[in-house]
């Protein structure tokens, strides 16, 4: 049961972080898929692959974002 | 137990020497050593190296092993599982020791006039160089299609960084155009690559063949049709076929000229080393020829085309080498024994050529310090030998005899005809015609017409060591149309091995 | 509710990699469309990760009190799993590498939007 729940976690995630406006809070949610994807990759009996991704996914690839738009700007600009 | 170390070390001597390059810094004098001898080793290995195969961690099939074999039950020893190449295997023939070996002397011209132009050499951009030779050496020889994912990333990466460094205006713009398409189309790749792994269980190229031969997977089902497109996606991608020419030429653009050269050669060797891949794997489907055909005429037509209206000299020398990498599809699209023996020595012309017309007019931005042909004029009387040198390689690019892209756009013809298109041989000469009309253009009003007033020639003298790259492309590019047999005789072995 | 596991991660993969394409290729900021990038690359190890796994098996580590035939018979396939480990490496380097190039586009143009940044094109 609890895979499915990940699952639908995981795609949820990436939606709701690719429709914030404010660029810092999508970096912190892009961590809300990795982390699922993580325990999913537990559940998918490849522990040492979520190893890897609990860093990389989970934390590496939000904070690089999260530092990235600290350095340039924080809101998304309007679109014409 | 055929385990060849040396050809292990063609891809392990570049990346050795780039890690250890990278490291270096602000020691001008060994950098340029330590880069000069490597990037003379380099082409020398192939030559010295005897044909086998290399494991990666000497971990051979079964059936090699006499010792593991020994005491196996008749339930591995009976089936196929006793053949299969359980690591990372690299195949070496004449035909890979013939493009290893042109790669290493691009990459040793690149390297060679780099040193010699730039004031200060970095270790880093000699790094990157190395870098990217090392991987497509190793997409030629690998025999693991996922050894080949890993090392076509790696080729991206060195590309961008090469731009990067460029300083040319306007390249990180470029660069992230390059890295985000990239992007894209290493997982798309990587997802045909493993829908072959669940399908056939193996990542080893031979192996696949051999289950698709022996009819274990239905070769026909549409689960491996996906996987063709997606991995012709990412050939596309990294060879700049369409519909990435744009993209791929404007790389070319942003690059300085021996770093052009070099990444030249890095597409025209990579659309070579998996278009034989995608070969091997799918030629059962007719579909496959068509397409590779398709998207060469495609590209063909769309690169000479779009080079006409260029008025940067680095662009249209960028969408021309574009369109001369169509007739290399041409040639592997046709199918026949011929025709792919044909479109592999195009190859080895094409980036001989190209890259000695990238270091040419590179001598033109090293004088003038711009590449807009509108502003240029009168550069032959600057400088007459030069001048020359460019017109010789522009012909051969044209295919002039006696220079060597006459004889394998020959062959192309003569391919064609025999395999029963001869509208393909007619488009292939008019689009000659066009790619020595767009070239003499180019060089009429860089060199030949009076020159502008406000065109400022620097003082600085064109360094020996690029007259002399020059010169050695050209004895090459004529000894290999006086004597095509030295390079289709390596590559007629792995031709017929496709068919 | 008997809905196989398996395909629905199939499922799920795949949806990863739709958002992804489609946040690379259609939204206007660099910082969105290198999100995207991120989740097809996540798509696609969970793909292959799917793929590899045995539904009722056991982890595909061999240890000391198995048996060899057991083993054999129930452990999932373990190719995929060391592809997957190479993939995510590649995938957080040439993350890094975009991320750089954004921040320094971003001091030159003062801006994030990729139309505004990629518009004039190559001159």
């Amino acid at each position: 049961m609890i895979e499915y729940i990940l699952m639908i976690t995981t795609v949820l995630g990436a939606i709701i972080a690719l429709m914030q406006r404010d660029l810092l809070k999508a970096a912190i949610l892009t961590g809300i898929p990795g982390i699922s994807i993580t325990f999913l990759f537990q559940f998918l009996l490849a522990p040492d692959v979520a190893l890897t991704q609990a860093i990389v996914g989970s934390a590496i690839v939000p904070v690089f974002i999260a530092l990235t738009v600290l350095k340039t700007r924080r809101t998304e600009e309007e679109s014409k | 137990m055929n385990a060849n170390a040396l050809i292990a070390v063609m891809v392990i001597l570049p990346i050795a020497s780039a890690l250890f390059l990278n490291l270096l810094h602000k020691k001008d004098r060994t950098i340029k050593i330590l880069a000069i001898i490597t990037a003379i080793v380099i082409p020398i290995i192939p030559l010295l190296t005897p044909y086998g195969s290399h494991f990666f961690g000497g971990y051979v099939p079964l059936a090699q092993n006499a010792t593991l074999a020994q005491g196996l039950p008749s339930l591995i020893t009976g089936t196929q599982l006793f053949q299969f190449h359980p690591g990372i295997m690299y195949v070496f023939t004449s035909a890979q020791q013939l493009m290893v070996f042109v790669l290493g002397l691009i990459t040793f011209f690149a390297i060679f006039t780099f040193l010699n132009e730039t004031k200060r050499p970095s270790g880093v951009y000699a790094f990157l160089m190395f870098m990217g030779t090392a991987s497509v050496s190793a997409i030629l020889l690998s025999d693991d299609i996922f050894n080949i994912f890993v090392f076509f990333e790696i080729a991206a990466l060195a590309q961008v960084g090469i731009i990067v460094a460029s300083g040319i205006k306007n390249n990180y713009e470029t660069a992230l155009k390059y890295t985000l398409l990239g992007n894209i189309a290493g997982p798309l790749l990587l997802l045909g690559i493993v829908i072959l792994l669940g399908v056939t269980g193996n990542v080893n190229v031979t192996d696949m063949v051999f289950t698709f031969k022996q009819g274990y997977v239905d070769p026909n089902s549409p689960v491996i049709l996906m996987s063709m497109a997606l991995i012709a996606f990412g050939w596309l991608y990294a060879s700049g076929l369409p519909p990435f020419h744009t993209i791929k030429s404007a790389v070319y653009s942003k690059a300085l000229p021996h770093g052009a050269a070099l990444l030249q050669a890095f597409s025209v060797f990579t659309l070579v080393a998996i278009g034989i891949i995608i070969l091997r794997l799918f030629s059962y489907n007719p579909f496959t020829n068509i397409a590779i055909i398709g998207i060469s005429v495609i590209a063909m037509i769309l690169g000479i085309t779009m080079a006409i209206v260029q008025t940067d000299y680095k662009r249209i020398l960028g969408y021309l080498a574009v369109g001369e990498l169509g007739y290399i599809g041409i040639g592997l699209g046709l199918g026949t024994a011929f025709g792919i023996t044909a479109g592999l020595f195009q190859a080895v012309n094409e980036a001989i050529i190209t890259s000695f017309l990238f270091i040419g007019f590179g001598t033109v931005l090293y004088k003038t310090r711009t590449s807009n042909t509108r502003k240029l004029g009168g550069m032959m009387y600057v400088n007459p030998k030069v001048a020359l040198l460019v017109l010789l390689a522009g012909l051969a690019m044209a295919g002039v005899p006696p220079l060597n892209a006459f004889q394998s756009k020959l062959m192309l013809i003569q391919a064609a005809i025999q395999s029963g298109l001869p509208e393909l041989g007619i488009i292939m000469i008019l689009l000659s015609i066009v790619t020595f009309m767009t070239f003499m253009k180019a060089f009429y009003t860089i060199y030949m017409r009076p020159k502008p007033k406000e065109l400022e020639i620097l003082d600085n003298k064109i360094p020996r060591s690029t007259v002399i790259s020059m010169v050695a492309l050209l004895i090459i590019c004529v000894i290999l149309g006086l004597f095509p047999q030295i390079a289709t005789n390596s590559l007629q072995t792995l031709a017929a091995g496709l068919v | 509710m008997v809905v196989d596991s398996q395909l629905m991660s199939f499922f799920t993969a795949g949806s990863l990699v739709v958002i992804g394409i489609f946040a690379a290729l259609f939204l206007d900021n660099l910082i969105k469309k290198i999100i995207g990038l991120a989740f097809l690359a996540d798509g696609v190890n969970l793909f292959i990760i799917t793929m590899g796994y045995k539904p009722g098996g056991i982890v595909y580590i061999f240890l000391p009190d198995m048996v060899v035939s057991n083993f054999a018979q129930t452990a999932s396939y373990p190719l995929p799993f060391a592809l997957v480990l190479t993939n995510i490496v590649i995938g957080a380097s040439t993350l890094a590498v975009i991320l750089g190039l954004v921040i320094i586009l971003n001091k030159r143009h003062g801006s994030l939007s990729a139309s505004k940044i990629l518009r004039d094109k190559g001159e």
